[in-house]
Order: C-alpha cells, then sequence, then structure tokens
C-alpha cells in the first residue's frame, strides 16, 4: 500500500515540468486587389486575391516548470508574421507565477495583456470557434505582452466566483507604419477588469491605457514637403499637433459570454479613446453565435466599428495622416470549425466586410479605387499538443 | 391479444434496456473522505474541475484529479456535467494554459489509479462510478443521468 501511495506522489513530480505547444496552418484570400487584408495592424503586409499563409499561420510552444506547488515558471516562444515582414521567433512570455493560495494568484516578467476579454488567447485558435478573433473589435489593440507584473483575486459569491485583475508593464512592441515601425516599446500600460463568473455565464468590465513614449515617425515625410505646399511653420504646427508622445490612449471594454451545451454565445463592446490628435477614436462591438452538431460547430457572428474624424483637420498633410486610423466598416461571420481528430480542428470561414472607401486603418497599401466592399475567405487547421 | 403482444414487446424492450444501463452505471464525484466535505453543488464541481475556484467552502485546497481521454468516463463526466464534449473541454484548457491562468487537474489513465490519487493527496478529488466509491472516499455529488 504504501509503495502505491508512493508511485502516485512519484508521478505527482512528473509532470513539474511540461511542453506543450499550439499553431495553426492557414491561408485566407480577398476579393479584392486595392488592400491587403491583415489579422491585425502588427502585420506590414497581407492577403489579396490569391491564397496567402502569412496572415493566420502561427507557431508556440510553451514550458511550464513548477518549481514548487504554488511558484511555477512559464516560457512561452511564438512564430508569426510581424512587423518587419519576418517570422523571427519571439519570447512572447515570459515570467514566475506565484500562488500563495487558489485564490490569489502574483505574476511578474514579460506577461500577456488582457486589454479586451480573450485577448490574451488571441493566437491560440484551437482555444475559440472562429477563423481569428473579429477584426473590427481587435484591430485597435496591436499590443500583445508588457514587461511588468499583475495580480489576480478570485472571491466565491455563493457558488459563484468574482474575479478581479490589476496589471503594470512597458510595452516591448512595435508597429509598422508604411515602410517604417513605430517603436512603442517603452511605453507603461497600466489597467484591470472585474468579471463575474455563474455557471454558464460571465461578464467582464476592463479597462486599460497606455501612455506613448514615442513620437510616430512622420517627421521626415513633414520635412520632405516643399515649402510651396507646406510652410515651414505649418510643418512644425503639424508634428506638434499630430504628436504621440506622452500621450494617453485609454481602452474600454464590456464583454459577455454564455457557453452551455452545445451553444456558445459571445457579445462584446468596446470604446478606445486616443489622447494623441493622430489617430481617431473608435466604438466597436460584435456578437457571435456557435450551435455544435455532432463534431461541427457553425457559427454566425456581426461585428462593426466606427471611428471619429476630429473637427480640427489643420492642413491636407495632418488630414491625410488622420485619415489613416480610420475605419467604418461591419462584418457578417459565416463558418464551421469541425474538431477533426483529437487536438486538431478545421476551419472554414467567409467574412463579408462592407464599409466606407475611407474605412482604411484596417488594411495595408490601400490602392485607389477601394471600395470599402471585400469578401476574405480563410481555412485554417488549428492544433494543439 | 393486441395488449399482450405490446407487453411481450416492452417487456423485451426493457431486457434489452437493462444491461445497457448497467454499463452506463452512475458516475459521482468523491473526495478523499479526511477532507471534510460532504456535499457539493453543480457550480462548485465545475469551478474546480475548470479551474474557476480551487477552494472548498471549507477553505481547504482542493486537489482535483481527471482521466485521460482514452478512458470512457472522461467524456460521460463532462457530458453530464456540463454537456460539453472532449474537444470543447480540451479548447478551453487550451486557451487558461497558453494564456498562463491555471493548470488543468492532474490526469491518470484509469478510475483505481483516480482513487489512488484521492486518498493519497489529503483533498483530492475526482470522478467514479458508484459502484467503485470505498471507504477511502466520500461521495459529494452525483451527475444526473
Amino acid at each position: 500500500m504504501l509503495q502505491l501511495v508512493a508511485g502516485v506522489a512519484r508521478a505527482d513530480h512528473e509532470d513539474s515540468f511540461t511542453v506543450h505547444g499550439f499553431g495553426t496552418l492557414g491561408v485566407a484570400r480577398t476579393t479584392s486587389d486595392q488592400v491587403e487584408f491583415v489579422r491585425d495592424i502588427s502585420q506590414p503586409r497581407g492577403a489579396r486575391s490569391d491564397w496567402d499563409g502569412r496572415v493566420d499561420s502561427v507557431l508556440g510552444l510553451q514550458a511550464n516548470w513548477r518549481v514548487t506547488h504554488n511558484l511555477e515558471a512559464v516560457v512561452q516562444g511564438v512564430s508569426r508574421y510581424r512587423y518587419d515582414r519576418s517570422f523571427t521567433p519571439e519570447i512572447a512570455w515570459a515570467y514566475l507565477k506565484y500562488d500563495p493560495t487558489p485564490a490569489l494568484s502574483l505574476r511578474a516578467g514579460r506577461l500577456g495583456t488582457e486589454f479586451f476579454m480573450l485577448a490574451d488567447s488571441r493566437l491560440v485558435g484551437y482555444s475559440y470557434l472562429t477563423v481569428r478573433p473579429p477584426g473590427d473589435y481587435f484591430w485597435y489593440l496591436p499590443f500583445s505582452s508588457i514587461d511588468g507584473a499583475d495580480v489576480l483575486l478570485s472571491l466565491p459569491l455563493g457558488d459563484n466566483v468574482l474575479r478581479g485583475k490589476v496589471f503594470y508593464g512597458i510595452s516591448d512592441s512595435s508597429l509598422p507604419l508604411a515602410d517604417r515601425q513605430w517603436k512603442i516599446d517603452g511605453s507603461p500600460m497600466v489597467g484591470g477588469y472585474l468579471e463575474y463568473q455563474l455557471a454558464s455565464w460571465q461578464m467582464r468590465l476592463s479597462y486599460a491605457n497606455i501612455k506613448f513614449r514615442n513620437s510616430l515617425p512622420i517627421a521626415q515625410d513633414f520635412y520632405a514637403v516643399p515649402p510651396a505646399l507646406l510652410s515651414p511653420a505649418a510643418v512644425d504646427a503639424s508634428l506638434d499637433y499630430l504628436e504621440t508622445a506622452n500621450t494617453r490612449s485609454h481602452y474600454y471594454s464590456l464583454g459577455v459570454v454564455y457557453d452551455s451545451g452545445p451553444w456558445q454565445l459571445q457579445f462584446m463592446l468596446n470604446h478606445v479613446d486616443q489622447g494623441s490628435n493622430a489617430f481617431e477614436s473608435s466604438s466597436a462591438g460584435y456578437v457571435l453565435a456557435g450551435y455544435r452538431i455532432g463534431q461541427v460547430t457553425p457559427f454566425l457572428g456581426y461585428s462593426r466599428v466606427e471611428s471619429e474624424r476630429r473637427a480640427n483637420r489643420m492642413n491636407w498633410a495632418v488630414d491625410r495622416v488622420m485619415a489613416d486610423s480610420r475605419s467604418v466598416q461591419a462584418t457578417t461571420i459565416v463558418g464551421a470549425r469541425w474538431d477533426v481528430a483529437r487536438n486538431i480542428a478545421l476551419k472554414a470561414q467567409w467574412d463579408g466586410i462592407r464599409g466606407d472607401s475611407s474605412s482604411i486603418f484596417p488594411y495595408r497599401r490601400e490602392q485607389p479605387g477601394w471600395s470599402g466592399k471585400l469578401d476574405v475567405f480563410s481555412l485554417t487547421m488549428d492544433f494543439v499538443f | 391479444m393486441i395488449s399482450h403482444r405490446l407487453r411481450l414487446l416492452l417487456v423485451s424492450f426493457c431486457l434489452l434496456w437493462l444491461p445497457a444501463r448497467e454499463a452506463l452505471a452512475d458516475l459521482v464525484v468523491v473526495v478523499n473522505a479526511r477532507c471534510g466535505v460532504a456535499a457539493m453543488t453543480r457550480n462548485e464541481v465545475v469551478n474546480i474541475f475548470f479551474g474557476r475556484y480551487r477552494l472548498f467552502f471549507n477553505g481547504r485546497e482542493a486537489q482535483p484529479v481527471d482521466l485521460t481521454d482514452s478512458h470512457p468516463d472522461r467524456a460521460r463526466f463532462y457530458s453530464g456535467l456540463v454537456g460539453k464534449d472532449l474537444a470543447e473541454i480540451n479548447a478551453y484548457w487550451a486557451r487558461l494554459v497558453f494564456s498562463g491562468r491555471v493548470q488543468p487537474p492532474h490526469k491518470v489513465a484509469t478510475p483505481d489509479e483516480v482513487l489512488k490519487w484521492i486518498s493519497a493527496n489529503t483533498c483530492g478529488i475526482g470522478f467514479v462510478e458508484l459502484a467503485k466509491a470505498d471507504a477511502r472516499v466520500r461521495v459529494v455529488y452525483e451527475l444526473p443521468q
């Protein structure tokens, strides 16, 4: 008997070090050559009317080392098409997690950010229904990790659970803008959420902000404008007006998820209040419903985003920069997930994007003649191991 | 005559049905008898097995144990508890594991190992067929059939 007990205890220690992975092999194509479609704005180039494997393909590896019962070290490396047009692997996360009790969790290191609900698992296609998180909702969210710390507290209320989290950290990302990169590393982010979990319902209110450290890489372009078109004084005034350094952007969101039996429903709203005149503030939302029939889950969704034009547009050059962050469009999503084998899912999806021709923020390399209307077809195989 | 045949049909149907019922014996959630937990609600069981909240009402930490996919009781357990199939359960854990929140319950291959795990951990909790629940454990929740 003692031997048996010892055997079980040993088995417990065997999984103190684990390596797991996730990935997606995906292709996407659109019905337009006037814009390039990207998964999020961290990608510098995207899909046009030919099948393109860059948009959704990703590979991630994660090692967990349980040092003691309540102390864990986690490192996650991810390779995906990123701001510098390469698939260079990055350390997405590397942190220590300490849980003094199961109700309190402290983490420090490089962490995933949860600006919006489900935002910290955006790359793990196997974990959700759709091919990718609805873009209209997530496009304004290019941040994926911070170097910092977070605290998560869980409280039981009857047999429901109330959760609260706060985080603080420094961004380490870069965003592609035309042929340059805007470094947002060094920008402090702070935020938190309050979440109420019932048997099948989950509701979350969240808030976060980022204070940008750097200016947009646009000064060169402004200095290159002939004085006849824009006087040197106007150039200085423009750059002042479009300053991003030391401005703060605020992210508010509300999410409701219903998950019971064959049903999965999601309802999300957000508002982004941009501190810099260079960006338009925006509001977005989506609804998504899926119903499982055997191993196949068809789903249907609708998302919408609308940004607000600022009244003061100063001059034509400023107007052009401001117009870059405009998005006014709605998307109908129809698709199906097929759980074809253990830990493997195949997905097919159609996105019918209907927007204004001024809606260019979510795309790359827009050409004259862009109508705002675009259909996207996607096929993916998602897996975990 | 017709009613007689009908009765015969019903009886033979029941005879066919009985072994099937027996093969699907009731699954129950059991906790180490020394933990001091007598009964749980469905939602409390869900909280522990889905990593939402892993303290019992008496403040002691739950140590859940799960079966591997290859054992049929695993699919029956999650289907009975939350109406989800294993692909959905595995997708759920993919989200939590790769967002670094909670680790899934420890997994073993057989109900006997489940019972061993539970008796080796003061507040071990797992699921087995009712007939397998012995003196080492206490039945705290019965899954609806």
